[in-house]
């Protein structure tokens, strides 16, 4: 069957009232946790992963991925109306989103973002659709130990990438690997790291663990240092833009999904890269009325970010959905809700579920469509809910948090390991450790270890087999670019100033 | 090296040990490797050895003044000192909860904490964050205990609700 036939049976599926009744949860929880700090999409799957065990996996996936591509949305708002730069995606946006907002122009940057979302987001899961099958026709000769390699290289490049300094990006990592050790070995049955605790003994949740890093973990950093001032938010009306905003918006919409797609793809891309790229890029073509207002509020360096950020996110779900490859902590958290369902991303997914895969993607071009409904009009709505008072508003992220935390096995021992993580994640934000690598690690790493020992069962112990075939040999070469290239940087910027 | 110390040499040697810990820690998992390939020990002394290395990197770049920018977020004040009181407090009020829960049952139990979070974090109306307190803790038991099947305990007040 061709892709456009099962697109076709993707948008049956997902068109049933049901379905489109979670794809709008998904897409207003996400908008919400996207407009509100402090929480993240990740932390929402996570702790939405033990209340929808009863429901079906492709509805639940089509909530997950609504959550997903809301938060991308709701992350703008934040970001053009607060003045403080928020999660890390959106934090371009805010550099002339704010200033645009600040200008009385709040409307216009709202609506470039939420139209140039919605343009980028379609564009792109369209390549997602295209995409994905020439990947999974790739990936289907991949063997264990080109697997492993994958592993490998998505490891060093999110560790390096993400982080100014390597070393705390691989202390983060390295974290997130050993966590994923605890409890039974899945091959041999042996217990490890589990200290005796039997409740150890099937691992830590991954529930826990982001929930620990990333809203109690928060918390806590907000408590430590919580802005005593209110963070000013500039009012706003509806989103709307003229005729001369939508003339400066258009081509900055595509030049920017044009660089968030590919660099959402890759292993460590991510989205930061692909919106600061495009902010440059912007910064370099205007002309005229664009380059006298670059850096108090133009509308292109809103515009072509927003839109790499969103390309991105769809970016991101190619390496996920064919090789079961999560180069985000979103993405990783997915990975996990999949296993939770028994279900092992990769080209066996598009040949076993072709019904959950193309339902959800057909629920991204939904969910898309429903996106720019609810922040087009709606955008004064999102903005007063950035006005919940701080202390209410971290107060109830933790009692979510633990709610989610002890509802996963009913037992108070989890709670306790909850706190350990989220003294972890406080001491990561204090010292500027990323934590994406952390949950990556958590997640990949046991996946890495059954294909690495899956590798040298093939080749009966012998290390070479793992640098047999071209594909890892190739991805085993990026992965050690990738973690040298900063410290070679690092080495010569270094000594130059010296001479 | 006392005017050295520096709160994060504290992180990076806990990664050092930690990588002490996996290696040690699973020596004494005897390998059942009897098939082909290898056995259980194999990863963990991976991941151990690895931590080691990258600890004592980390250890040796944060003696050398090595540091990264701490996160920023919507509600952070960078520069500001760290506020012990209120990360202790916080601590303090969210393991008393969790030793407490099955005692005092969800309702109890989730509005106190709510309340007691709200209150350390500088809620300006005591009157209000109570209030609000119990009305998140009644509201979360009816919508997910009623609502969604997940298991709470009901406390003092099983029953009544």
């Amino acid at each position: 069957m061709s892709s456009w036939q099962l697109l076709l049976d993707g948008f049956a599926a997902a068109l049933t009232p049901v379905n489109l009744l979670y794809a709008l949860i998904g897409v207003t929880l996400g908008t919400l946790v996207g407009v509100l700090p402090g929480i993240g999409p990740a932390m929402t799957v996570a702790l939405l992963l033990p209340v929808t065990f009863t429901v079906p996996s492709t509805s639940a996936f089509i909530m997950f991925a609504g959550i997903y591509y809301g938060g991308m949305y709701g992350g703008s708002t934040t970001s053009i109306l607060l003045n403080t730069p928020g999660e890390s995606s959106s934090m371009i946006t805010a550099l002339e989103g704010n200033k645009m907002a600040r200008r009385g122009r709040a409307a216009q940057a709202l609506a470039t973002a939420a139209i140039g979302s919605f343009v980028a987001g379609t564009i792109a899961t369209a390549l997602l659709v295209v995409a994905a099958p020439a990947v999974v026709s790739f990936a289907i000769a991949f063997g264990p130990a080109d697997y492993f390699a994958l592993a490998i290289l998505a490891f060093t490049a999110v560790s390096s990438v993400l982080s100014r300094s390597v070393v705390r990006g691989l202390a983060s990592l390295g974290l997130g690997l050993v966590i994923g050790l605890v409890g039974i070995d899945q091959q041999t049955g042996q217990a490890r790291l589990t200290l005796g605790i039997p409740q150890l003994l099937d691992g830590i949740d991954v529930v826990i663990v982001a929930v620990g890093l990333f809203a109690l973990g928060e918390c806590l950093y907000v408590a430590s240092r919580l802005r005593h001032v209110p963070p000013e938010i500039v009012p706003v009306g509806r989103a709307w833009m003229g005729r001369s905003d939508w003339r400066r918006s258009w081509a900055p919409w595509l030049r920017g999904t044009a660089l968030g797609f590919p660099f959402g793809a890759l292993p460590g891309g991510g989205a930061e890269i692909p919106t600061f790229l495009s902010y440059a890029a912007e910064k370099r073509l205007a002309r005229g009325v664009a380059r006298e207002e670059y850096g108090k509020g133009a509308i292109e360096g809103v515009a072509g970010p927003e839109a790499a950020n969103n390309a991105s996110a769809a970016g991101t779900l190619v390496p996920l959905l064919t090789l079961g490859l999560p180069t985000s902590a979103t993405a990783a958290i997915l990975l996990a809700a999949f296993q939770q369902y028994g279900l092992q991303p990769g080209p066996q997914l598009f040949e076993h579920n072709p019904a959950l895969v193309w339902g959800m993607i057909a629920s991204l071009f939904i969910g898309n469509a429903m996106l720019l409904v609810l922040n087009l009009p709606m955008a004064p709505l999102w903005a007063r809910i950035l006005r919940i008072p701080r202390p209410y508003l971290y107060a109830g992220i933790v009692v979510f948090a633990a709610l989610g935390v002890y509802a996963l096995n009913a037992t108070v021992v989890d709670l306790f390991v909850l706190y350990i993580l989220g003294l972890l994640g406080f001491a990561m934000r204090r010292f500027g450790l990323p934590v994406a690598p952390a949950v990556i690690g958590m997640i990949l790493g046991p996946m890495a270890e059954i294909q690495l020992r899956r590798a040298l069962a093939i080749g009966a112990g012998d290390p070479t087999v793992l640098v047999s075939s071209p594909i890892s040999i190739v991805l085993l070469l990026l992965a050690a670019l990738a973690l040298l290239t900063p410290v070679l940087k690092k080495l010569t910027t270094r000594r130059h100033p010296q001479e | 090296m006392a005017r050295r110390w520096r709160p994060e040499l504290g992180l990076a040697v806990v990664v050092l040990v930690l990588g002490v810990l996996v290696v040690a820690g699973t020596l004494d998992v005897s390998a059942a490797a009897s098939q082909l390939g290898l056995g259980p020990r194999f990863f963990p002394m991976l991941v151990g050895g690895a931590m080691v290395l990258i600890g004592i990197c980390y250890v040796a770049d944060v003696l050398r003044g090595g540091r990264a920018d701490p996160e920023e977020s919507e509600d952070v004040d960078a520069d500001a000192p760290t506020d012990w009181r209120s990360v202790g407090l916080v601590s303090g009020i969210f393991l008393a909860f969790a030793a407490l829960l099955n005692v005092l049952g969800w309702i109890i139990g989730a509005s106190l904490l709510f309340f007691g979070l709200s209150v350390a974090l500088g809620a300006a109306h005591k009157g209000r964050a109570a209030l609000i307190a119990v009305v998140v803790g009644v509201v979360t038991y009816a919508l997910f205990v009623k609502g969604l099947g997940v298991t709470l305990p009901g406390g003092p007040l099983e029953g009544v609700i």
